[in-house]
């Protein structure tokens, strides 16, 4: 007894103290998102490692702090609800201090002065925002230019904005000419085109915004961060890595060599931003749902038109294959297997990047659509296969025993029966290409999912995100019930 | 007389295999024929192309009421056929499985379809099942309404392939009993069975088939109690002891 129980007390003292190992551990180690490939920011040199301006300075700070430090890839528009959700402690990624950002993370002081910048194609005719006019401009989603942009539309006329996540896609569409001009953040921009002389800035656009890195509201190594930048701005570290990755001494009052205060959010309320507060945020809400809706409906739009050519396909390589000469049945076979089995976002890259070699142009839109029909076609292929070959042959005999006419015979005998077997599968094909569709986003596809990233990172808010999947669900949750009632009757209906 | 079916020199090759190797058959109005022999004889393979289930070779002829198979199409249809396995339409109901036919082909409305189906269902003992679906009734329901079905053609031949091998025990004598009607009111039948008490008690004449052959036709009497040939003998004291 007495033993037992000085067991028990031991690992209750034994578990405590791991608790607060770990919680020393994890200031030990601090998780740092970045959106890598934002160069000179955060990218990946020619050996794997993680290097630039931030990564640097971050690394820096952790060691001030004697902590290590760990980075974690993930996209611009996710950095905000990573950070929220506690998955990471930091977020870098020149990331642009705003008051609306304030009301959802905390920043530490800004260590950079930046602007906007208009890149085009170094053939093309356009010499400033003005020739932008009726023309299609690429942004990375959320971003300031993404807000800048879209702000200043009317004003100089775009035709389009373009929402890609990163540098590299958007300037691959700038090459291709599927869009006139990039507008990005003038410093990453000069430092990927320094040896890419087909691409020019040809504008500054002064925004007035500065970079800093951001945390969870209420974490309390916010202000310890922040002292560590006062303390490298006033040693020169900072304006030493101006100079390493830039090649230029920093501005004399720039907030690269100057301690300033931390920005703070100017709204009124706790620092401290609850469960409701961060995911499910009424205003957010509100202010999203037009976003929100119109990405709903090109995600309907592209599921019903590729849902469309993928039966018509379907059916088509179907009979081909059953019924064809031996060379055409043998090709839909190849169609068939080959689509089934290639990764649909392996496919919606090469059909959107490749045709442009070739001089065919598609839009975002036709490339989605077309890649996602082909897809959906094999599958459709072997549904409606399936779906003729499961009716026995003795229903086809029985129809010619009773002399019936080979078109009674389809339409009263062996097509209804053939439907009632295809029609789940089928369900289920249409469930998968709508999700699927949020593939599309890749190739800056307005869809819900691309709608809702932009919102989340426009809001600096996750709610988005959850509203997205709760439309996807209201979406999808009534051809899944759909689907399990038909295979249950239909089997009924069958067993004999 | 003229016969309803008139079989000459009826050859069927599977590849270069033979299941019917020089068939010359006969069937009378109102005459029942069973057919019997071994696995594999070519029992299914005859009554099979007498319906164009199956094609045949080009110097064979098949005839129905003198009319020539395979010169005219809707001769099939004066031929009725009754599966082992009923294949009846499974997703529409009794009564509908009955008409359809009738409907299509023949283009009779649909009052007076259901009245030939009225009749019949009560002709097979179905009556009371016209509003079900296959599924819902038992094996031996199903194959009387597989007869109903064939018969409301009004075929001039019924033509059956081991209508009652699929059926439990205790349904075989219901299907049989409604075959035996059919053949007391002079429908003409061939009927493919291993059921030797029917054969014995309701067919005019039997035929033994061996290897794509007739080996030996008669009276039911005569092939089971008094066979001229080794096989027929064998076959038939194999089937009866057992
Ligand atoms: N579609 C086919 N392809 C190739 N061979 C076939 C085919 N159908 C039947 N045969 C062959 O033809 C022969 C005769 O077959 P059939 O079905 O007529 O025999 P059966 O007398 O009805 O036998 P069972 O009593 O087993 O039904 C058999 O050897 C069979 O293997
Ligand atoms: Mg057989």
């Amino acid at each position: 007894m007495y033993s037992s129980a000085l067991k028990l007390r031991d690992t209750a003292a034994y578990i405590l103290a791991l608790l607060l190992l770990s919680g020393f551990a994890s200031a030990a180690e601090i998780n740092v998102g970045a959106n890598v490939g934002n160069v000179p920011w955060e990218f990946q040199d020619a050996e794997g490692d993680y290097v630039g301006f931030e990564i640097d300075l971050v690394k820096e700070v952790a060691a001030k702090l004697d902590a290590s430090v760990e980075i974690v890839n993930i996209p611009f528009s996710g950095l905000f609800s990573a950070v929220q959700s506690g998955r990471i402690d930091i977020a870098i990624s020149s990331i642009t201090v705003t008051d609306r950002r304030l009301e959802s993370v905390a920043f530490v002081q800004p260590y950079y002065d930046s602007a906007q910048s208009l890149t085009v194609d170094s053939q093309s005719d356009i010499a400033s925002l003005d020739g932008m006019r009726d023309k299609v401009v690429a942004v990375d989603t959320g971003s300031t230019g993404d807000i800048w942009t879209t702000a200043n539309t009317s004003r100089y006329d775009f035709a389009e904005i373009r929402r890609f996540e990163g540098i590299v896609p958007a300037m691959l569409d700038v090459q291709s000419g599927r869009v006139d001009g990039y507008i990005s953040d003038i410093p990453g921009l000069e430092y990927f085109i320094r040896d890419k002389p087909y691409f020019t800035v040809v504008q500054r656009i002064e925004t007035g915004e500065r970079y800093s890195m951001i945390l969870a509201r209420g974490n309390p190594l916010a202000d310890q961060v922040n002292d560590v930048i006062s303390e490298l701005k006033r040693s020169g570290f900072v304006a030493q890595l101006h100079r390493k990755w830039f090649g230029s001494e920093p501005l004399p009052d720039s907030s690269t060599v100057s301690v300033i205060d931390r920005p703070l959010s100017t709204s009124v309320g706790g620092t401290d931003a609850g469960f409701v507060q961060t995911f499910l945020n009424w205003e957010v809400l509100l202010n999203s749902y037009p976003l929100l809706l119109s990405g709903l409906s090109v995600t309907l739009m592209l599921g019903a038109i590729s849902i469309a050519f993928g039966l018509i396909l379907g059916l088509f390589v179907a009979l081909v294959r059953m019924y064809g000469m031996r060379s055409a049945s043998i090709a839909a076979k190849v169609y068939i297997d080959i689509f089934r089995s290639i990764p649909i976002l392996v496919l919606l890259i090469v059909v959107y990047y490749a045709p442009p070699f070739a001089g065919i142009e598609l839009s975002a839109f036709t490339a989605a659509a077309v890649a996602l029909s082909l897809v959906s076609g094999a599958y459709t292929a072997e549904i409606f296969r399936a779906g003729i070959e499961a009716v026995p042959s003795g229903q086809f005999e029985a129809c010619r025993a009773l002399g019936l006419s080979y078109r009674h015979t389809m339409t009263d005998v062996i097509l209804p029966q053939g439907i009632r077997v295809v029609i789940p599968p089928l369900t289920n094909n249409c469930i998968n290409v709508i999700k699927d569709t949020a593939l599309a986003s890749v190739v800056a596809m307005p869809d819900l999912l691309k709608q809702a990233n932009q919102a989340q990172a426009l809001e600096a808010n996750p709610t988005p995100l959850i509203v997205a999947a709760v439309m996807y669900i209201a979406l999808l949750w009534p051809l899944v019930i759909m689907v399990s009632r038909l295979e249950k009757r239909f089997r009924q209906e069958f067993s004999q | 007389m003229t016969a309803i079916v008139s079989i000459k020199n009826l050859h069927k090759h599977f590849g270069s295999f033979e299941a019917l190797a020089g068939i010359d058959l006969n069937i009378k109005k109102g005459e029942v024929v069973c057919i019997v022999g071994p696995s594999g004889s070519g029992k299914s393979t005859l009554i099979r192309c007498i319906n164009q289930l199956e094609a045949f070779d080009d110097s064979s002829k098949v005839k129905i009421s003198g009319v020539d198979v395979r010169q005219d199409e809707t001769a099939r249809a004066e031929v009725g056929m009754v599966f082992q396995s009923f294949n009846l339409f499974p997703h529409i109901t009794i009564r509908q499985n009955i008409v359809l036919a009738p409907m299509r082909v023949q283009q009779l409305s649909e009052q007076k379809a259901n009245a030939i189906a009225d009749e019949l269902m009560r002709r097979v003992g179905i009556e009371s099942q016209a509003d079900k679906f296959p599924r819902q009734l038992s094996g031996g329901q199903q194959q009387r309404v597989a007869i109903a079905r064939a018969l409301a053609m009004g075929p001039q031949v019924m033509l059956f392939d081991e209508p009652t091998s699929a059926l439990d025990p205790e349904m075989v004598g219901e299907v049989l009993d409604v075959m035996r009607d059919l053949a007391v009111s002079g429908v003409t039948m061939m009927v493919v069975t291993h059921e030797m008490g029917f054969a014995r008690q309701v067919a005019d004449r039997v035929i033994f088939m061996d290897a794509g052959k007739i080996v030996e036709a008669g009276a039911p009497d005569k092939i089971f109690d008094n066979p001229e040939h080794q096989r027929t003998r064998d076959f038939v004291n194999a089937v009866l002891q057992y």
